[in-house]
């Protein structure tokens, strides 16, 4: 995070969320607003999707943002107007990944997932920039998923290889040689998608 | 929850798919408010409802306003009380995703609850502490508070389903420690048993039998 990007957050964080009067006008009965909400929250709800729930097939992604979005118009007046909204709103969204990821861990007999390992890594409470995931999966779509996985737990949520080894059931040093892999595999591509 | 309010993903996973669901969404009709506030009120009047009905029925004990002025049996229905404070106010801020809770205010009545038990069992010989547990209305006891707490519960569970707890179980749980705690405090004002062996260990396994059951209830119903 550079000092130009930090210090456009916390001025972003001064001004009134937008997002916050959008939802005060949409529980005041305002269908447009919620629409213009819903169209706003939609790339960091995919996002944080793509980003927490990568052991779910892109179908399965796709139905999940789907089913936050409903959630979010089912409990839209939990959120209380005089509060913060993103507490609110990064809650709901973890809660229905959990919720998703246990689903199919139950769907799933045989491949145990236990969530409550993910839990912490599930949830942030002061998520990056939406836009900096978006960016690096479009590049992390082009290489294999655990290769991708590893990169993003380790550069974009800062864990140590043996946190990541643990979630992949890899040894440590098993980890570190694949991110070195990764990393390669990364830099090869994009020099060559460089002109 | 009625269909209007729900509607469904739809799976062709296209960008169209989802602006036909913003679509859909915008105009839908709006959920209906969420007044945590209001819950813990109508719950608070169902407890009291129960409460009086029980009163009535039992009527309260002769010596009630000498009863509250000895600081152990004052105990008997103001330990209760204060439980469903904690418990309610817990149950309220659990009840919204963000909401957060800390343990350490039950966690206070129960030492307090302890403390008096302790206190008890140091007068007493190794003969007389089971009669003193086991007292003699037991049976009628767990009955009534259980019995008492349902009617608060339910409605309470109920109405938390318009909100959004992220720990559902949790939730049900210290509804239902609400609920429980109601109905031991109104139990107290007609119960004649004092030693704290004994309303400690029957009125705490109520509250807790009240609890687990809202906690079962509140894992299938707070669910969304």
């Amino acid at each position: 995070m550079t000092d130009a990007a930090s210090e456009g957050r916390e001025g972003r964080l001064q001004a009134e969320d937008p997002w916050e009067s959008l939802l005060r006008s949409a529980n005041a009965g305002d269908a447009r607003a919620f629409a213009r909400f819903l169209v706003a929250v939609t790339p960091t709800i995919q996002g944080i999707v793509r980003a927490r729930a990568h052991l779910l097939t892109r179908e399965d992604r796709d139905d999940l943002v789907q089913e936050i979005l409903i959630a979010i118009h089912l409990k839209r007046r939990s959120w209380q107007p005089d509060r913060p909204l993103r507490p609110w709103l990064h809650a709901v969204i973890r809660y229905k990944i959990i919720d998703a990821l246990r689903r199919r861990s139950r769907q799933a007999q045989s491949r145990h997932l236990p969530i409550e390992d993910l839990d912490e890594s599930l949830f942030c409470e002061d998520p990056a920039d939406p836009s900096v995931p978006l960016d690096l999966d479009r590049i992390l779509a082009r290489i294999d998923e655990r290769s991708a996985f590893i990169i993003r737990a380790s550069a974009l949520d800062g864990q140590q290889a043996a946190d990541i080894g643990e979630q992949l059931a890899l040894a440590e040093g098993t980890v570190r040689v694949l991110l070195h892999r990764a990393l390669r595999k990364l830099s090869d591509l994009v020099q060559r998608t460089l002109p | 929850m009625t269909d209007r309010h729900h509607p469904r993903p739809r799976h062709d996973g296209t960008e169209s798919g989802l602006e036909g669901l913003v679509l859909r969404l915008a105009i839908a009709e709006p959920p209906p408010p969420f007044r945590p506030v209001r819950i813990a009120l109508i719950m608070l009047l169902g407890a009291t409802a129960a409460g009086a009905v029980h009163l009535t029925w039992a009527g309260p004990r002769p010596d009630l306003g000498a009863s509250l002025l000895d600081p152990v049996t004052l105990a008997k229905p103001a330990l209760p009380l204060i439980l469903l404070i904690f418990a309610l106010t817990a149950t309220l801020r659990l009840s919204r995703p963000e909401g957060q809770i800390r343990p350490w205010p039950l966690a206070l009545v129960g030492l307090a609850a302890l403390g008096l038990v302790l206190g008890s069992l140091a007068g007493l010989s190794a003969p007389e502490i089971l009669p003193a547990v086991l007292g003699s209305t037991l049976r009628r006891y767990l009955v009534s508070i259980v019995g008492l707490a349902l009617l608060p519960l339910a409605v309470g569970l109920g109405l938390l389903r318009r909100g959004a707890p992220t720990r559902p179980a949790l939730t049900g749980g210290l509804a239902g420690m609400a609920a429980g705690a109601a109905a031991a405090a109104g139990y107290a004002l007609s119960c004649t048993e004092d030693s704290p062996l004994f309303f400690v260990t029957w009125y705490g396994g109520a509250i807790l039998v009240v609890a687990a059951l809202g906690a079962l209830a509140g894992f299938r119903m707070l669910r969304w």
